[in-house]
């Protein structure tokens, strides 16, 4: 520790240890030209582009996201998601995609009759 | 049993429902439990066309390199390639069979003229073209086959085929061995590279007329041969034409060889070395018409600026006036993709396109020099913005190297570019005349050059020409990337005797003084 102390007093080197690549926190996904772009600027397209764009909503949309529509409401702001007192939620309550998947009419018979089903 | 077979299995299932339900005040839906939308009946069965997470267009140095780093990062991949072996103009036509008869030649050369002061008496030297043509293809398929493995290893689906967009997701696949499939695809590189620029009024054959693809495989030694472009791809095979016996004058219409970038200096000490070796040049000169329908080929040329007129006979001329992006049957007009004056895909920072977020373009067909370890960078990176969304090249600390001998390399900036920029700056050289192994081995051409910036010292450029200066540059490329002063590379210790002192030297020369010149 003095050693190194000492020696950084005389001459302090210009390379920095860049330590583990992290990427950083916030990266600002919005198209900017290639830094080997020889304009340095982008054609209209990526403008329209992100003006028609969807990515959960509109991409350019303004930070209001409030439209009325229970999407347009922060799941924190609608409250716990327990059910109330004396209230129980049942499964077939759920979006179809969380439920489970029907047996087909074929696919019964081919379990019932040990596969015969399927080449008969 | 045979009941059971009857009842619908759903309604067996409805009974068994937690009873908690029915008593209880839940808001009340239609039950669409037995009413169920058709498409939840599907079941994921792997079909034809099962969407991958990524598709490469492409197996070349960009293509390749990015379907393996996305296997290895657990991404579904495709690749498409219609070549028929991987490892696209780089490791086929390019780069590595170039090397290939480089060195060969060089040995070939060195035997002939370069033995007696060293002590060996070498008798009746002869060149057996068709072993050193083998030579290379053995080489060239040992490296194409082993990215074949290492797409297995990777998981990476190889499609022998030519791929072109359908729609933004799905690309046809025209297979090589006949028939068609189709591929969709969550997101798709376009990494179809680039081809030689033809020079308008030759016909390239690959037989008279050639571009670097001939150059690499012709059946003999031409007597004369014309090179159309001084850069570095037409100074190489004009080097292993002309140790094999041709006499070779190269063309340019710029005032210096060795193409955008090179430093003046190095450009003008490289020329005199070349010159030494036999090769010959006509700088400032404009190559007006070519003529090939007799035996050989005729060159007219003129002065650049206008004036002297002179015709070159030769029995082979090289064309090779530089690249151009490749995108031909691609499909990107069903797609609306955009490319620029000279070809090349438009993208943006993160290489993804315009009309299409998820499509994104690496290497030779868009912006930036065309070199294959500039192409695998963009590649990594391309697939870290995929699975990291973030990914980084820096295209300030991408080295050029020419493999002529002595090979030539350099990283950064170079004296004109600073100069233009109005940075002020500072310059230290050693040349390998004064470096103790350059001494030794008897190959002192060369010297090493670098800048740094004249207040703070941080390294602008670093430009060798030299032996072994394409090893070298790589810690030149480190210093950069590390933003580091030459005092830190002056200061660190190299090892003695190695041609890496000159390096430490002309660093030292940089910001004090060079101990041996």
């Amino acid at each position: 520790m003095q050693a190194t102390r000492r020696l950084l007093q005389h001459r302090q080197p210009m390379i920095k240890f860049l330590g583990k690549r992290t990427p950083p926190a916030n990266v600002d996904h919005s198209p900017h030209a290639h830094p080997a772009s020889p304009t340095h600027s982008l054609p209209d397209s990526f403008a329209t582009y992100r003006q028609k764009a969807q990515q959960h909503g509109p991409l350019t949309q303004s930070t209001n996201f409030h439209s009325g529509a229970i999407g347009g409401h922060s799941g924190h702001s609608l409250g716990s998601i327990r059910p109330g007192k004396g209230e129980v939620f049942d499964r077939s309550d759920l979006p179809a995609r969380f439920r489970r998947t029907p047996w087909t009419q074929a696919e019964i018979e081919a379990i019932e009759s040990g596969g015969a089903s399927m080449f008969a | 049993m045979m009941l059971k077979a009857f009842v619908p299995r759903s309604s067996l299932r409805s009974i068994s429902r937690p009873l908690g339900g029915s008593t209880s005040a839940f808001r009340h839906t239609p039950s669409s439990f037995f009413l169920i939308e058709s498409s939840r009946l599907r079941r994921g069965y792997a079909t034809e066309t099962e969407e991958k997470d990524l598709i490469v267009i492409g197996g070349g140095v960009a293509g390749y390199v990015a379907a393996i780093k996305a296997g290895q990062e657990g991404l579904k991949v495709a690749c498409i390639e219609k070549r028929g072996s991987l490892g696209g103009t780089c490791l086929n036509v390019g780069c590595i069979p170039s090397k290939s008869l480089l060195n060969n030649s060089h040995l070939y050369h060195q035997i002939l003229h370069d033995t007696k002061n060293r002590g060996i008496d070498v008798k009746e030297v002869s060149l057996n073209l068709q072993q050193m043509m083998k030579a290379k293809d053995t080489s060239v398929q040992g490296l194409t086959k082993g990215v074949e493995f290492l797409f297995k290893k990777n998981n990476v689906e190889y499609f022998k085929g030519t791929g072109a967009f359908v729609d933004p997701h799905t690309v046809a696949v025209n297979l090589v061995g006949g028939g068609e499939t189709s591929v969709r695809g969550k997101n798709i590189f376009i990494a179809t590279g680039s081809e030689a620029t033809p020079f308008p009024g030759l016909e390239i054959d690959e037989k008279k007329v050639i571009t670097s693809t001939g150059a690499i495989a012709l059946e003999q030694v031409p007597k004369k041969m014309v090179v159309i472009g001084g850069g570095i791809i037409g100074l190489e095979m004009a080097s292993v034409w002309s140790r094999l016996g041709s006499e070779v004058t190269i063309v340019e219409f710029l005032g210096q060889i060795g193409g955008p970038g090179m430093d003046a200096d190095i450009s003008k000490n490289i020329q005199k070395t070349l010159q030494k070796q036999g090769l010959k040049f006509k700088l400032n000169t404009k190559v007006t018409n070519g003529d090939a329908s007799g035996e050989g080929v005729k060159i007219s040329t003129e002065a650049a600026k206008g004036g002297k007129e002179e015709v070159l006979d030769a029995d082979v001329v090289l064309v090779a006036i530089g690249r151009r992006p490749y995108t031909a049957g691609l499909g990107l007009e069903n797609i609306g993709i955009e490319t620029d004056t000279r070809g090349r895909l438009v993208i943006d920072s993160e290489y993804r396109t315009g009309p299409h977020a998820h499509i994104r373009v690496i290497g030779d067909c868009t912006f930036g020099p065309m070199l294959a370890h500039k192409a695998e960078e963009e590649a990594v990176a391309a697939v870290e913005f995929l699975t990291k969304s973030y990914g980084h090249v820096n295209y300030n600390a991408i080295p050029s190297v020419m493999y002529t001998h002595p090979e030539v390399a350099w990283v950064g900036q170079n004296e004109a570019e600073l100069k233009a920029q109005g940075v002020k700056y500072k310059v230290g050289t050693f040349p390998f005349t004064a470096n103790s192994r350059a001494k030794t081995n008897l190959d002192t051409d060369g010297l090493v050059k670098f800048l740094a910036d004249a207040e703070t010292d941080r390294i602008l450029g670093v430009h060798i020409v030299g032996p072994n200066a394409g090893e070298m540059i790589a810690e030149g490329t480190l210093a950069l990337e590390y933003g580091a002063s030459t005092e830190d590379v002056g200061r660190t210790s190299h090892a003695h005797p190695t041609l890496a002192e000159a390096f430490k030297e002309a660093a030292m020369a940089t910001y004090g003084k060079a101990i041996h010149y």
